[in-house]
């Protein structure tokens, strides 16, 4: 409609110069509103698939609801039951525990394969695609392998440490050794993805640095810690941030490999959110500790950001 | 070239309300009302019905006595059920008729006012009706039952013979259980065989549901678990003696039922009566092998519930029809209708024929089921599976789904070994007074 008005007026005015003030104006108007156009069937999608849901989700969070009928008001009643409710503080800790354990190992061992599949060996596109394998494989059929690899009295994992004469421990079906036995997979499962980026990553180091350093006489391992790490910095930051936030919404391993058990060792927040909602159909109460869960990564993030911020200056 | 930007935008903004739309509305297939010429049709919810028979059984026996009415069965995925249904109610797109398919849902919908009052169909069912009183709230009823599975006993005649211990007759107690266990698996070592004496299965109800149901006193309510400790403790010791499989062997081996017994690894195994069509249908086709068996009562807490002169006390959820609040008013009766019918002798013949257990379990029902091929037909088999006295497993209370989770959690630490009995039982309550007191 804008841009009617605008042709209206320039029949009428008669100097020239403020008319191609007015066009410029339209012109951005224009070129803001063929932006807009090219986000907006993305947008459409984000906003009704995933903002109103959270938006949604922040409003359930002060009701009590449980689907039938009306989602009555409680105001911060959820939060306040949170902070009493042993479960929840357990499905925490773990999921800190999980975060916590699950993040540097993952990021080491995608790091490592990385550098050990960026040299010239006969078959690397092999061994790459192998490192690879698990990640795009069901996480069903990798739970139900892995739980038989790990089976305390037949699997092969502890009749190996039984050779070396380590009894081995009883793994998911003991709750000491449950959440490092799901570490352990989501490790094996998680490095091949993080590993490509790793490589992409560097593809981007310029051979003149490698070659200067070793004019310098600089060690394998000084040139890994002052060339490799610091230009592969941006994508450690991005894999970084998305092992986090991975981490702290893990749901699909431990519900196949040991649905939160034995007993509650490894209930995550996921499980605990789906368990009150789905299960025991408290919506209201279910969708508090998501917004808890969402706050955890917001500001987890936003905490990597700023300390990646203060490295780059 | 000015007037072609805002039309872009409408037109990317008309494909993507198009295409978000897709996931609108699209299951209400089953919505057409009667018709002026007293043709009806009604839908019916299920499950996984290529392998279900059951649902669309009931639909054909009760089209062929009332050929005005035509039953469409709408699927649901069988382990997501409730999930799926509680998103379709939510949405108005649930079927007319829609299945319990057990009792940790039912106050759900009825508190939630997804049931219509079926007392007028309740009321005029035969009075030997397994768990028609399950769905009773304030002197309403919400729902009718048609199947009333109740655990038993099954027991492979072959292995006992085997291992030379003499077969159940019906008297035994737990106790007589687990010295049986211990001795068919002692026996059949000695006879150079490693299956075992009896096998369990890693859900909670395997262990809960018969000392809730057979405990005098015993209350999920009340948040005193501490009947659950002379069941857990005989559990533990036949882990320890070898005489069953482990917990962890069971979850990390993905062991199945099915195969444990109907591969001779276990000479026992407590389970529901469903299991019945299965082990006949795997016999059948060899994926089961070829053995005697037969099924004995559950073993009681003690001897006064026992013996062929009593009546056992066991475990199971009735399986339900209720009726969506939302349905067409001109369809209500006939929908009624269709409860009646599956409730009573008509649905009892037809699903007792495909080797499903009914609610109404008459003599002449019996002898339908007892008459399918393979079945074993000795007496103590058809005592048990006639008579019992079958308590719900998950009584209708706004805490069961809560409970149950804890005590599920209870469950997986026990038998882990992770946890004692006691420290276990204080866990469970001390959760069950934080997280089920609102």
């Amino acid at each position: 409609m804008s841009t009617l008005v605008v042709d209206d007026d320039r029949r009428a005015g008669e100097p020239p110069a403020p008319l191609r003030r007015r066009r410029s104006l339209s012109l951005t108007l224009r070129s803001t509103l063929v932006g807009w156009s090219f986000i907006l069937p993305n947008f459409i999608g984000f906003a009704v698939l995933t903002l109103v849901p959270v938006v949604i989700l922040f409003y359930m969070s002060m009701t009590s609801w449980n689907v039938f009928g009306a989602a009555n008001w409680v105001g911060l009643d959820n939060f306040e039951r949170l902070l009493q409710d042993r479960s929840f503080h357990k499905a925490l800790t773990n999921t800190l525990y999980y975060a916590v354990v699950h993040i540097p190992l993952t990021l080491g061992a995608s790091l490592g394969l990385a550098l050990l599949l960026n040299r010239k060996l006969k078959g690397v596109a092999f061994f790459r695609t192998v490192a690879f394998f698990p990640y795009i494989t069901s996480v069903v059929a990798i739970a139900v392998v892995w739980n038989m690899l790990l089976s305390p009295d037949t699997g092969p994992v502890n009749q190996i440490l039984g050779w070396f004469g380590i009894d081995g421990p009883g793994w998911t079906t003991s709750s000491t050794w449950a959440m490092p036995a799901i570490i352990l997979v989501s490790v094996w499962r998680e490095m091949g993805y993080y590993m490509l980026l790793f490589l992409a990553g560097l593809q981007t180091v310029p051979t003149q640095l490698y070659e200067a350093a070793r004019l310098d006489g600089a060690s394998a391992w000084q040139r890994f810690t002052n060339v490799t790490l610091p230009c592969l910095r941006p994508t450690t930051f991005f894999v970084t941030v998305m092992l986090t936030i991975a981490s702290f919404k893990v749901l699909d391993l431990v519900l196949v490999m040991t649905n939160g058990g034995p007993g509650q060792s490894t209930l995550v927040l996921s499980q605990y959110i789906f368990n009150k909602g789905f299960v025991e159909n408290q919506f209201g109460y279910a969708s508090s500790v998501a917004v808890v869960l969402f706050l955890i990564c917001i500001a987890v993030t936003i905490f990597q950001f700023l300390v990646n911020k203060r490295r780059e200056s | 070239m000015k007037r072609r930007t805002p039309m872009v935008i409408a037109a990317t903004a008309a494909i993507a309300l198009t295409l978000t739309a897709c996931g609108g509305s699209d299951g209400d297939t089953a919505g057409s009302t009667s018709g002026g010429d007293g043709k009806v049709t009604l839908s019916l919810a299920g499950w996984s019905l290529a392998s279900t028979p059951e649902f669309k059984t009931i639909a054909d026996a009760f089209t062929a006595q009332n050929p005005n009415v035509t039953v469409e069965l709408k699927e649901y995925d069988a382990t997501n059920y409730d999930t799926q249904m509680t998103a379709d109610l939510a949405a108005g797109t649930a079927p007319d008729i829609f299945v319990q398919k057990n009792l940790k849902m039912f106050y759900t919908y009825q508190s939630g006012q997804q049931l219509l009052d079926v007392s007028d169909v309740t009321n005029a069912l035969d009075a030997a009706t397994g768990g028609k009183d399950a769905y009773t709230v304030d002197g309403k009823s919400y729902a009718v039952p048609y199947r009333q599975d109740s655990w038993v006993l099954y027991y492979n005649k072959d292995l006992f013979n085997k291992a030379g211990v003499a077969l159940p007759d019906g008297s035994w107690t737990w106790d007589d259980y687990a010295n049986a266990a211990k001795a068919v698996t002692t026996g059949l070592k000695g006879a150079g065989s490693k299956a075992l004496g009896t096998y369990q299965h890693s859900w909670q109800s395997t262990v809960q549901g018969f000392a809730l149901a057979q405990t005098a006193g015993a209350d999920l309510a009340s948040g005193d678990f501490s009947y659950l400790k002379p069941y857990y403790e005989r559990v533990l010791d036949l882990q320890d003696a070898g005489a069953q499989v482990p917990l962890g062997t069971v979850t990390t081996n993905s062991l199945t039922y099915q195969a444990q017994f109907g591969t001779q690894q276990a000479a026992m195994l407590p389970m529901g009566s469903w299991y019945i069509a299965t082990l006949l249908q795997q016999q059948a086709n060899g994926e089961a092998e070829d053995f005697e068996w037969g099924i004995a009562p559950a073993p009681q807490l003690d001897a006064s519930t026992a013996g062929t002169s009593a009546t056992p006390v066991t475990f199971a959820d009735p399986t339900g029809l209720g009726i969506n609040p939302g349905i067409d008013k001109g369809k209500v009766d006939a929908a009624k209708k269709f409860l009646a019918f599956a409730a009573g002798e008509g649905g009892a013949q037809a699903l007792a024929k495909i080797g499903i257990t009914p609610a109404l379990l008459s003599d002449a029902v019996t002898d339908t089921y007892f008459g399918l091929e393979g079945i074993p037909t000795d007496d103590l088999s058809k005592f048990a599976w006639q008579t019992h006295d079958t308590r719900p497993e998950n009584p209708v209370l706004p805490t069961t789904a809560i409970l149950q989770n804890i005590l599920n959690d209870f469950h997986t630490a026990v038998l882990s070994g992770s946890v004692s009995v006691d420290d276990g039982l204080a866990e469970a309550a001390a959760r069950a007074k934080s997280e089920a007191s609102f």
